[in-house]
């Protein structure tokens, strides 16, 4: 379990402490406007940068104590928008960094509906499939994810078509569900958000303002006032928070 | 390594790039000015003058000629690695002219004969090369960017410029006997390689190599940016600082003993890099085999070409590594 004990930087980007825990299994999206701290939060919880005050624990066991070769076992990160230099093929990319076999590897690629794509170097790629490459070498490192292992993601759907956004977004929600990873998403998209985390947290302005379950987080009113924009509510189901439209 | 790009199994790439250095070196070996047939050298017993001349002059030049190319272009394929840039080269970011001025500034200021002398050109070329390196690592992070690229170029192009303009202030100054040392060792040329500068080399280069081939797996995560490298559990800074470190060692020996030696580590790696993708893993050690074999042979050629007269070695890497750079701007021009 990944805790936060009163976490955050003092110097820009600068982050207000948080204190909170990541259980297994549960799926976390961070919103925000442009410039929340969203990324900057990512870090923390990475371990990129070391917390200025507060400690970030992983199993009791603070960040900066673990070994980082142990530590990639257990928490991997796709940043945003990376594209890797020089031309990997698929293959190639996504057993980067891990230990896995190629049994680990092909399950990977199957997962992301790269398996057609393995032997095709990156050049050749879609922003969306060099995308969901990043995706699956995360998986891979994390040698298909023990339960309690931590996959950070930031704008993992950017790229994507709704299709894939869709693919992308259940893969994640089943990888927290049945194997117990505990999964954190940087989205832009509040309504994947609602859709598939079992929590949100809502930041402005390098603080995280609201954090819950999205029907509680997701309120047209308040995000209004967060993004400086206006918001229509559309009912989708009964128990399903509302999506959010943009008025015209 | 799962993949590699030509479908050809790692070992077999080594083994081929092995036996191809080990003719060089036959080739090499009994080639030059004094035809030293291998008749002569193992049936019959060669007179004390041929023995001389190999054993005195061609022995130790093969040996620098094969650590000298493997550190270039080992220190390129590095580089390209650290920079996430294939146009990132020694001679191309200024590297190597900022040792050759250190060197040259050494032969001026000190008495820069004997061993002693040798050696300090040694650290005055890895004290040049390290200062460089650090002020084009300031100015070149920012991943592979054409930004970062562009300031990467023109800040080789401006040290490249100055360390020229330096070194010509220095031909100045410099006495005649300082002036004729300073000329024959920038025209880069093994010419000169005797005992003393082979086993200086032997000292330095080899850990080099055994070091930055340590660095493969680091460099091929650093390839991801360095947030995702982190998170697959590289220490970037460390890595940097160990390729840093060993590179400008290398290079600045390299430049040391044989002068401004162009456009190997660019040209090496690339092609090598074509031929076995980018792993370095097994780019690195390719790359080294690969710098050695381009260098011995280019060596021999510039022994024999106009023999008994000899062409300086820098002058036909140079003629053809400038071709292929052009050749490669196109390319990426059109690529983009």
């Amino acid at each position: 379990m990944l805790t936060l004990e009163g976490a955050g930087f003092t110097t820009v980007p600068s982050l207000a402490p948080l204190s909170d825990a990541l259980a297994p299994g549960e799926l976390v999206a961070i919103v925000g406007p442009n410039g929340a701290g969203k990324s900057t939060l990512l870090g923390l919880l990475s371990g990129f940068r070391p917390p200025e005050q507060g400690r970030v624990c992983l199993d009791a066991r603070s960040l900066a104590d673990w070994l980082p070769e142990a530590l990639a076992r257990r928490r991997a990160l796709v940043a945003q928008q990376v594209r890797p230099s020089f031309d990997w093929t698929v293959r190639e990319l996504v057993a980067l960094g891990s230990e896995a076999g190629p049994a680990q590897v092909a399950e990977s690629l199957a997962e992301l509906d790269l398996t057609a794509l393995a032997e095709r170097t990156l050049t050749g790629l879609s922003g969306g499939e060099a995308q969901r490459c990043m995706v699956a070498r995360a998986l891979c490192q994390l040698d298909g994810g023990d339960p309690g292992s931590l996959l950070l993601l930031d704008e993992p759907t950017s790229a994507l078509d709704i299709g894939q956004q869709q693919r992308l977004m259940r893969l994640l929600r089943r990888l927290a569900d049945q194997r117990g990873l505990a999964v954190v998403c940087v989205l832009h998209d509040l309504n994947l958000a609602a859709r598939y985390a079992h929590r949100v947290w809502l930041m402005q302005q390098g603080r995280r303002i609201a954090a819950g379950p999205p029907g509680e987080v997701l309120g047209a009113g308040r995000l209004a006032h967060v993004f400086g924009a206006e918001l229509h509510e559309a009912r989708v189901a009964d128990g399903e928070p509302p999506a959010l439209v943009l008025a015209r | 390594m799962i993949g590699s790009h030509s479908g050809f199994p790692d070992r077999q790439a080594l083994n081929g790039l092995v036996l191809a250095l080990l003719a060089a070196w036959l080739l090499a070996a009994f080639s030059g000015s004094l035809g030293l047939s291998p008749r002569l050298l193992l049936g019959d017993w060669p007179t004390p003058l041929d023995w001389q001349v190999w054993w005195q002059l061609r022995l130790p030049r093969l040996l620098l000629a094969t650590l000298v190319g493997a550190m270039l272009a080992g220190s390129g394929a590095a580089m390209q690695g650290l920079f996430r840039n294939p146009l990132a080269d020694p001679s191309l970011l200024g590297l190597a002219s900022g040792a050759g001025l250190a060197v040259a500034l050494w032969i001026v200021l000190f008495d820069a004969s004997g061993p002693l002398g040798l050696y300090g050109q040694f650290a005055a070329g890895f004290l040049g090369a390290l200062a460089v390196c650090l002020v084009v690592f300031r100015l070149g992070r920012g991943g592979p960017g054409q930004e970062a690229l562009f300031t990467l170029l023109l800040a080789g192009l401006a040290i490249n410029t100055l360390a020229g303009a330096f070194g010509g202030l220095l031909a100045f100054v410099a006495s005649d006997e300082q002036l004729r040392q300073l000329s024959l060792w920038g025209m880069g040329s093994l010419a000169h390689a005797l005992w003393p500068a082979a086993l200086g080399a032997l000292l330095c280069i080899p850990p080099a190599l055994w070091w930055l081939c340590r660095c493969a797996r680091g460099l091929d995560l650093l390839q991801l940016g360095e947030l995702t490298a982190h998170g697959a559990g590289l220490d970037a800074p460390a890595l940097k600082r160990r390729v840093v470190l060993a590179t400008t060692l290398g290079v600045g020996v390299c430049v040391a003993l044989a002068g401004i030696i162009g456009f190997l580590g660019l040209l090496v790696p690339h092609c090598l890099r074509l031929w076995l993708g980018p792993g370095h893993r097994l780019l690195l050690p390719a790359s080294m085999l690969g710098g050695a074999l381009l260098l011995l042979v280019a060596d021999t050629l510039a022994r024999t070409l106009a023999s008994p007269a000899e062409i300086p070695v820098g002058l036909l890497t140079s003629l053809l590594g400038g071709p292929y750079f052009l050749w490669l701007l196109m390319q990426r021009r059109r690529s983009c």
